[in-house]
């Protein structure tokens, strides 16, 4: 089964092509590789450049995989939840796709394939062949139980999902307000250090004491009532650099924004101090979550661009090993932040449970697509 | 391709690089691969060497702050981490003045800086007199080079013979890639697009952010009576974590939303029951002109109520529409005690 997967959510234009659970290639167009490394993503760009791209990409990740479009068994489609005008790019073009060459068409949800990515597998190597990765395919799934648990941490979203099998889901928890990888960033804004920051204030931090400031972790002695929130940390960071600025007498304080003026230690510090507390939440309300369920739910996926951070994914495996869980992550870093492999892997499930878009012609973005 | 010790590396590399050359030399965190970044052809000849895609942009090398201001727009933000970070393995990434050869800024006319903490390099960019690029002297998608063979091993005779110069100093200490900080979001023009001074100033301090979401809810049942009429736009200005989608949650709640309203950064704008309310968040726009992107002149004659957090950051916009809707600005800011917030509002 081979699916060209399109996912247009966001800010990354990635088409990639799937064989069952194996990716066989996944290209990720991002504007943050365009602007700079990690450059600045903005709205009209961002519909402008999938529209430019997308065709590109796609010739990419088919000359990738070493496929063409009669290879194709399906086409799958991210249709939530994202931003609106680039969500519509790509489903322009799947539909497009799917009525030029007559190949069935697959709509996902974001969520879902971040959720599913931990069982993607990489690219078989030339020995094998087509039996053996189902092979591969039997032992990651026959490997894990359900149900299970899940956790999505990205930059639009926080949720903990009880998947009760795959394609049946029930939300635990999730944010009343920012998604924990908004708030890393917004950190990393609020220290000067630009946007989007999760990734610099990650770099920042292994530099950094976690202990040496204090910031009060959210919902403390609250845990059970079973959501995230980060409104109320990012407000004491906002004091707590207005305090350190005040303090550092020789240097002035800053005009357009309260940090800047910081020693090069002190945002080490502080960045430390700050992903600390954003992580030990996630940690303790996933906890407090996991300890209501019966013993036997085993595995925990976890997916989403903050899956990525070393330090989160050491902290998840710590908790994980109090309640004798088995954390699973994606194989790669690249499968963590927004792809379309991943909505592949999705698609994949979907189609074993035979579940094809029928009407292609009303098919319709759903940008507030639950899970 | 010539490869030479570090002995005389200095006189050779800029004899090279004024010849619109290519060397490769060590830095303070990988080989990297130096053209003149003013010299066209040489850039030109940089991007065959590293088979890199169209317009991905290169960073840059100065020697300090001074030189940098000749090749970049640096608003505070930038000054600020040029002062913590430089020299040192961070690029930091500004308007540029475009005087850089084609190739070397982003699509949007950005540009990275690195001042490098490695004597040999500044002594390059000294003696040249220009900037050069600061890039790994890795073709793309190949390892990070941290000793010569790294390099030679993975590129073609083709590209060995676009190199002129090799300056070999054995194998570098393992380090991470710089790291690459963009500014630009904070460019004075996009932070403030017109500054808002309300006539009337009704001012009151919420003490907690159930107390927000009444205050709110008062500001809504103000102006309801317009609903149907007019388009109402709650224009929320605040600094971060002071409370605008809280506000917004009193809103919300106020017009029977039971959907839970979270904060819109990442997808922009969210639709609450079928256009009961709409919310979006400029911050992460480039120019207040994105707005439009979001259908906003049909939702001010569909006469919808529209909630727009940083809407600072599109003021512009959001006035020409003064006579077709009611605005109501919204400034919420910090006050004495963690969680007070002082909240005026008023029309234009």
């Amino acid at each position: 089964m081979k699916i060209l997967a399109i996912d247009t959510s966001c800010d990354e234009t990635s088409v990639a092509v799937t064989g069952g659970l194996n990716i066989l290639s996944n290209v990720i167009w991002s504007q943050a590789s365009l602007h700079a490394k990690f450059g600045g993503v903005y709205p009209s760009l961002a519909k402008r450049a999938h529209e430019e791209r997308i065709g590109w990409v796609i010739n990419k990740a088919m000359t990738n995989a070493k496929c063409q479009m009669k290879n194709i068994n399906a086409i799958a489609v991210t249709i939530g939840p994202g931003l609106a005008i680039a969500l519509e790019v790509g489903i322009k073009k799947a539909k497009e796709l799917s009525a030029k060459y007559n190949i069935p068409l697959i709509t996902v949800n974001h969520l879902e394939g971040h959720l599913l990515s931990p069982f993607a597998q990489p690219k078989n190597s030339k020995k094998q062949n087509i039996q053996n990765s189902k092979k591969i395919i039997n032992s990651t799934l026959s490997k894990v139980t359900f149900p299970s648990f899940g956790l999505v941490v990205s930059g639009g979203n926080t949720q903990l999902i009880l998947v009760k099998e795959i394609g049946k889901y029930k939300i635990l928890a999730e944010t009343q307000d920012d998604a924990l990888g908004e708030a890393l960033d917004k950190g990393a804004r609020m220290l000067g250090l630009g946007y989007p920051g999760g990734a610099i204030l990650e770099h920042m931090a292994e530099k950094g004491g976690a202990k040496v400031y204090q910031l009060p972790i959210p919902m403390s002695g609250k845990e059970k009532e079973h959501y995230f929130s980060y409104s109320g940390l990012k407000t004491a960071m906002y004091r707590l650099i207005q305090e350190q600025t005040a303090k550092n007498p020789i240097r002035k304080p800053s005009a357009s924004n309260g940090a800047g003026e910081l020693t090069k230690q002190q945002i080490y510090d502080l960045a430390a101090s700050y992903q600390n507390v954003a992580f030990e939440h996630i940690t303790r309300v996933t906890s407090s979550i996991i300890s209501h369920y019966p013993s036997t739910i085993s595995y925990l996926l976890v997916g989403g661009g903050v899956a990525a951070n070393s330090e989160l994914r050491k902290r998840i495996r710590k908790m994980c090993r109090k309640f004798n869980i088995i954390p699973l992550f994606p194989y790669s870093k690249k499968l963590c932040t927004d792809n379309a492999a991943m909505i592949g892997v999705a698609a994949y499930f979907k189609t074993q449970r035979k579940e094809f878009s029928e009407v292609i012609t009303k098919l319709e973005r759903i940008p507030r697509y639950k899970i | 391709m010539l490869i030479i010790n570090k002995r005389n590396a200095l006189e050779h590399a800029v004899k090279v690089l004024k010849q619109g050359g290519l060397v490769i030399a060590p830095t303070e965190t990988l080989y990297g691969a130096l053209v003149d970044a003013t010299n066209p052809i040489a850039v030109r000849k940089l991007t065959r060497y590293k088979n890199r895609p169209l317009g991905k942009p290169y960073s840059i090398a100065v020697t300090n702050q001074d030189m940098a201001k000749k090749y970049v727009k640096s608003n505070s933000t930038a000054i600020s981490l040029y002062k913590t970070f430089l020299p040192g393995p961070v690029t930091i990434i500004s308007q540029g003045k475009h005087k850089v050869a084609p190739g070397i800024e982003s699509e949007n006319g950005t540009l990275g800086i690195r001042i490098p903490d490695y004597k040999l390099i500044i002594a390059i960019i000294n003696k040249l007199g220009k900037p050069v690029t600061a890039t790994s002297a890795n073709a793309s998608y190949q390892k990070r080079p941290y000793k010569i063979s790294d390099i030679l091993e993975n590129i073609s005779e083709k590209q060995k013979g676009l190199i002129d110069l090799i300056i070999d100093v054995g194998k570098l200490p393992r380090r991470e890639p710089s790291t690459v900080i963009d500014t630009t979001l904070d460019d004075p023009v996009i932070l403030r697009q017109g500054e808002i001074k309300l006539k009337d100033k009704n001012e009151v301090v919420s003490r907690s952010p159930d107390d927000t979401k009444n205050i709110a809810k008062e500001l809504w049942q103000k102006y309801e009576t317009f609903s149907g009429k007019r388009a109402i736009i709650f224009a929320l200005v605040g600094e971060m974590g002071t409370g605008k989608t809280v506000f917004t949650k009193g809103l919300a709640r106020a017009r029977g939303i039971k959907d839970k309203v979270i904060s819109p950064t990442y997808d922009i704008e969210e639709e609450y029951d079928n256009g009961l309310l709409f919310h979006i968040d400029a911050w992460r726009f480039e120019k207040s002109s994105e707005l439009k992107y979001f259908n906003f002149a049909k939702k001010i004659s569909d006469k919808s109520i529209v909630v727009i957090e940083w809407a600072d950051r599109v003021s512009d916009v959001i006035q020409k529409y003064n006579e077709e809707a009611v605005i109501i600005w919204v400034n919420i800011s910090y006050g004495k005690n963690e969680t007070d917030r002082i909240i005026n509002w008023g029309v234009l």
